[in-house]
C-alpha cells in the first residue's frame, strides 16, 4: 500500500513538473486557445498509436506487450481533463454501471446467437484486450469526444469520434469488418452523448472484448 | 426522449452490422482469415479446403541453404537453418507438405488443427522450427504431436513459448506426420464458452431488468429538482 501511494505520489510529482516547464505550459496554453488544434493533436495522437498497436502486435512475441503499451498509451490522452468532462462522473452510478451491462449485451447479442462461431481468446491476451477497452474509451469517448465537443458540439463529437475510431481500426480488421465496427463506435458515442457517461461505454467495450 | 429514440436506432443499426460479419470483435488483435479445415467442426460454413505447401532447397558446397517451406495458405510453416539437412551427395532438397485426409482420431487426444505430412528427401540433421496456425473458433492446442504413421500412435512433443497469437511453436528434428491438439481428458482454454456465451448475455439481460426496475422507481419517486441535478451532472 506504502509503496503504492509512493509510486502514485511520484507520478503526481513527475505531473507537476511537466505542468510547469515552460514547453509543456506553452503547449498547454496553445490547446486551451485552440481547441481546434487541441482536437486535431489528440486525433492523430491516437491514430497514430492506435495503427502502431495494430502493426507492433503483429509481430512474433510482440502482441502481448504491444496490445499493453498501446492501450495505456491511449489512456495519457486523459491528461489534463477533468473526470466529469471525461463522462466518469460517480454521480447515478448504478445506471452507469446497469447501462455498462446493458452495453455489453447488446455488443455481444449478434455473437451469441451464433455462439458455435464465436472466436476464443487465448488466456494469455485477457490483460491487454482489458487495458485496450479501457484506454480505447477514456481516449475515444473520453479525451477525443471532449474535445471536438468543444469545438463543434455534440455532433461534431459523435461523428468525428466515430469516423476516427473507424480510421484507427483500419489496419487491424479487414475491410468488410470497418461497418460493424463503426456501427459500434456510434451506438458507444451516441451512449456518452446520450447519458453524458463513459462509464458504462468502458464496462460494455471490457466485457465484450473478454467474451470475444 | 429523442435520445432514447437515437440509442435505438443505433442498437438496430449495430445488430445488422455485426450480423453481417463473422463473430467477434478482434479489439486490437489481427483477424484471423477462417481455418481451412480438412474435417470441418460441424458448426463451420464455407470452409475450404487446406493448401499444400512445396519447396526446393539448394545445396551450395554441400551445406543445404536456408529456406522455408509452407502450405499456401499459411497454416502451416517448417524453418530450415544453413546445413539443416544431411545433403550428401545432393544438390537440392524438397520438402512438401500435405493435408492429411481422412482425419485422423487418436483416442485420448483431440486434434485443434488438420494434421499434416511433412516429407522431404533428405534427413534433418539439425532441428527445424514449426509453427501451426489454428482456428479462433476451437480451443487453443496445448501440444504439438508427431506419428511416423497417419495411423500413430501420436506423440506430443511440446511447444515452444507462444509467439502470435492462434499459433504453435516447436522444434522438430525429423519428418513425418504432425498435428497439435490436446489431450481429451483436460480442460482446454475457453473450451466450453460457446455454451457460456448464450448464458451469460442472459443473464446480463436479466441482471439489467432485475437491478434497473428498482432503480428506476427510485429515481421518479426522488423530487424533480435533484433529478434534474443529475440530469446536468
Amino acid at each position: 500500500m506504502d509503496s503504492a501511494g509512493s509510486w502514485l505520489g511520484w507520478v503526481c510529482s513527475l505531473y507537476r513538473r511537466l505542468s510547469d516547464s515552460p514547453i509543456i505550459g506553452f503547449v498547454l496554453s496553445v490547446f486551451a486557445a485552440r481547441p481546434a488544434v487541441r482536437a486535431a493533436a489528440i486525433a492523430i495522437y491516437i491514430l497514430l498509436a492506435e495503427w502502431s498497436r495494430a502493426l507492433i502486435s503483429t509481430q512474433p512475441r510482440a502482441a502481448m506487450g504491444a496490445l499493453v503499451l498501446g492501450g495505456l498509451a491511449l489512456v495519457v490522452t486523459a491528461a489534463g481533463w477533468p473526470l466529469e468532462r471525461l463522462g466518469l462522473g460517480n454521480s447515478r452510478f448504478g445506471f452507469r454501471v446497469l447501462g455498462g451491462l446493458a452495453l455489453a449485451a447488446v455488443l455481444l447479442l449478434p455473437a451469441a446467437v451464433r455462439s458455435s462461431a464465436v472466436p476464443i481468446l487465448p488466456a494469455f491476451l485477457v490483460l491487454p484486450a482489458v487495458v485496450v477497452a479501457v484506454g480505447e474509451e477514456i481516449a475515444f469517448r473520453g479525451a477525443l469526444y471532449a474535445a471536438l465537443e468543444d469545438l463543434g458540439g455534440a455532433p461534431v463529437a459523435i461523428i468525428g469520434t466515430t469516423a476516427l475510431w473507424t480510421a484507427a481500426h483500419a489496419l487491424s480488421h479487414p475491410p468488410q469488418f470497418l461497418f460493424a465496427v463503426a456501427a459500434a463506435g456510434l451506438l458507444l458515442a451516441l451512449w456518452r452523448w446520450a447519458c453524458k457517461d463513459l462509464v458504462a461505454p468502458i464496462i460494455g467495450h471490457v466485457i465484450a472484448d473478454l467474451a470475444l | 426522449m429523442r435520445r432514447a429514440a437515437l440509442l435505438a436506432v443505433a442498437v438496430v443499426v449495430y445488430a445488422v452490422a455485426a450480423w453481417m460479419v463473422a463473430p467477434g470483435f478482434y479489439d486490437g488483435f489481427t483477424p484471423q482469415q477462417p481455418y481451412n479445415w480438412v474435417c470441418p467442426p460441424v458448426h463451420i460454413t464455407g470452409n475450404q479446403q487446406p493448401s499444400s505447401g512445396h519447396l526446393v532447397i539448394q545445396v551450395i558446397n554441400g551445406v543445404s541453404d536456408a529456406n522455408s517451406a509452407f502450405t499456401d495458405d499459411g497454416q502451416v510453416v517448417i524453418g530450415f537453418l544453413p546445413g539443416a539437412f544431411n545433403a550428401t551427395g545432393k544438390t537440392t532438397i524438397t520438402v512438401d507438405i500435405k493435408p492429411l485426409n481422412p482425419c485422423p482420431k487418436p483416442p485420448g487426444l483431440t486434434i485443434a488443427t488438420n494434421a499434416y505430412a511433412i516429407t522431404a528427401d533428405a534427413p534433418l540433421a539439425m532441428k527445424a522450427g514449426l509453427v501451426m496456425r489454428y482456428s479462433d473458433i476451437v480451443p487453443a492446442p496445448s501440444n504439438v504431436y508427431y506419428a511416423t504413421s497417419a495411423d500413430g500412435p501420436w506423440t506430443g512433443i511440446g511447444v515452444s513459448s507462444e509467439a502470435q497469437p492462434f499459433t504453435v511453436n516447436t522444434q522438430v528434428d525429423k519428418f513425418g506426420y504432425y498435428a497439435a491438439g490436446y489431450p481429451t481428458s483436460s480442460v482446454s482454454h475457453g473450451g466450453a464458452s460457446s455454451q457460456i456465451l448464450p448464458i451469460a448475455i442472459a443473464v446480463l439481460i436479466v441482471a439489467v431488468l432485475v437491478a434497473g426496475i428498482p432503480l428506476a422507481i427510485i429515481r421518479r419517486r426522488r423530487p424533480a429538482g435533484e433529478a434534474e441535478e443529475d440530469d446536468d451532472s
